[in-house]
């Protein structure tokens, strides 16, 4: 389709209200809380919970055909959005404890839970007793970012107002946990506590951005916004606002994009972002020379 | 007044002591040297008083009945300079312990966090963002952080390490002045030199291989008693009221 034969973006706004408002919120979220994936220097951990997420749908899928009921129309105890925080939410557990040790690193235990649950995936959709409905699982685990379900809307706008309440009220304790672990412990932080509830937090913006935007999106939100923020802001409260705002309009432009030239949705808001990314650089450079 | 006691406490990691057993006693006002070589077990004898590690054997006993208020200052390369933050939001950290989860540093914390930037000298570094302080500022700002607890134990790991020498000397001195307002001071440095004239005691650690001694610097300050403890020819020579130590070259 060319560009001509597209029809109005905005005459058109009915079609892409709804998957763009739960991509900008996707994009918010992550963004969000990828400042702190970013400053931790975890962002493998994003992919890795991706998967996790993805394992958990597909088991839901693999239960409700083992029961006999119809994944459509799943009791809450067997749809897929509650697996996927579940699954995602063991592998924050795992992370938020004192990630790799002398022997085997932060980055190698990521690197082996991200295989696992790959792995998981895969054979899960092979079974029998999913492979029917593999093509829909595919886009549940990887979401689809053009048609989003009205339920997406509301399961993500209920996922960014809990871990921004979360975060409104225990931003300091997150902050100082992940500055200074050692010095918030001493002075009677609860930071294996913090750092859980941090991580699960994580998993819950991760796990439910996953299925509505897609893995690629999500890792990249949780991680370009917040290095190009880290770049240009100065304070905490800057480069949390600027990581956002960098996500939202990347997810609006990237969608844009996408529309018009009928280009894939997840990789044209990646694509954008990057270019925010390059055009921090400078910035770097002009701070470095104020310091 | 005691604050803490160690008797007999083995420190170590998973089980295994590197240490052997100790005993010691942290008092109000006390200032105390933690030394020895590098890799001996002096921080890992601290963390264990901190609480960060469990003690292999044996239980750390507080006389007044609960945990004195401790403030640390850890080693200023385990602190991550890339948060985007200013000196006076790191100093204010020290009374996060002291608020609420979910709840905003008060007008008395906020006080306290000043009076202790001023305590240090450091009120005109506030605005400033952390990662942007020299090494010298940068300690000034965590002892402001540790200060700012209101702490009956102040805790230093390698409190001069990069510093340049007036800067060491200034950080010292400023360090002896806490003392003599009833806060403990306990430092820990792998330079003897540099700690012995500013503590009243030594606690010298040197492995498991050779037993923690614990005396005051004119015990423990001499050439018998640190080279059995070294296992080198050591000198100790006073100098204008200082204690210089070296290494004697091999004759």
């Amino acid at each position: 389709m060319s560009p001509s034969d597209v029809p109005g973006f905005w005459e058109s706004w009915f079609l892409w209200r709804d998957p763009l408002a739960v991509a900008i919120i996707a994009a918010a979220l992550c963004s969000f809380v990828g400042v702190y994936i970013v400053l931790k220097r975890i962002v493998f951990v994003s992919a890795a919970m991706s998967q996790a997420s993805g394992v958990g749908v597909a088991m839901a899928f693999m239960l409700c055909s083992i029961v006999g009921v119809d994944p459509h129309h799943a009791p809450l105890y067997l749809h897929p959005v509650p697996w996927a925080i579940l699954l995602a939410a063991v592998v924050a557990q795992i992370f938020s404890g004192n990630l790799g040790n002398r022997r085997l690193s932060g980055e190698s235990v990521i690197g082996i839970v991200y295989l696992v649950a790959a792995a998981c995936v895969i054979m899960i959709l092979n079974s029998p007793r999913v492979t029917q409905e593999a093509h829909e699982v595919n886009d549940l685990l990887y979401g689809n970012a053009v048609a989003v379900p009205p339920e997406q809307l509301y399961i993500m706008s209920a996922a960014a107002i809990v871990v921004a309440v979360v975060h409104g009220l225990f931003g300091k304790e997150f902050v100082f946990t992940a500055f200074d672990p050692e010095m918030a412990r001493t002075l009677g932080l609860r930071t294996k506590l913090w750092s859980l509830v941090l991580f699960v937090t994580f998993a819950v913006a991760i796990s439910v951005s996953t299925r509505a935007i897609g893995a690629l999106p999500v890792f990249a939100f949780t991680v370009i916004p917040p290095a190009a923020a880290l770049i240009i802001g100065s304070r905490m409260w800057s480069v949390f606002a600027i990581s956002i705002v960098i996500g939202v309009v990347s997810a609006f432009i990237g969608y844009y994009v996408s529309f018009h030239w009928s280009l894939p949705t997840g990789a044209s808001m990646v694509i954008v972002a990057a270019a925010f990314l390059a055009a921090t650089m400078p910035g770097r450079f002009l701070s470095k020379g104020r310091r | 007044m005691s604050l803490v006691e160690l008797a007999g406490v083995e420190v170590g990691y998973h089980g295994v002591p590197v240490l052997p057993p100790v005993q010691m006693t942290i008092d109000k006002g006390a200032a105390i040297g933690i030394v020895g070589p590098n890799g001996s077990g002096k921080t890992t004898l601290v963390r264990t008083m901190l609480d960060l590690l469990p003690p292999v054997r044996g239980t750390i006993k507080f006389p007044s009945g609960r945990r004195p208020r401790f403030g640390y200052v850890p080693q200023r390369a385990s602190v991550d300079v890339s948060f985007p933050l200013t000196a006076y939001e790191v100093a204010l950290m020290g009374r996060y312990g002291l608020t609420k989860p979910g709840r905003r540093p008060g007008k008395q914390d906020i006080e306290r966090t000043r009076a202790a930037l001023a305590d240090v000298g450091a009120t005109e570094l506030s605005p400033r963002p952390f990662h942007a302080l020299s090494g010298g500022q940068r300690q000034r700002v965590l002892v402001a952080r540790a200060l700012a607890c209101e702490p009956e134990i102040l805790v230093l790991d390698e409190p001069t390490t990069g510093l340049d020498l007036p800067s060491e000397h200034s950080m010292l001195m400023l360090l002896r002045s806490f003392a003599t307002r009833g806060i403990a001071i306990v430092l820990i440095s792998h330079q003897l030199g540099a700690v012995a004239d500013h503590v009243e005691q030594l606690v010298v650690v040197a492995g498991i291989e050779h037993p923690v001694a614990v005396g005051s610097r004119a015990e423990l300050l001499t050439s018998e008693r640190l080279t059995k403890i070294y296992d080198r020819p050591i000198a100790v020579r006073s100098f204008d009221e200082h204690s210089v130590i070296f290494v004697e070259h091999d004759k």
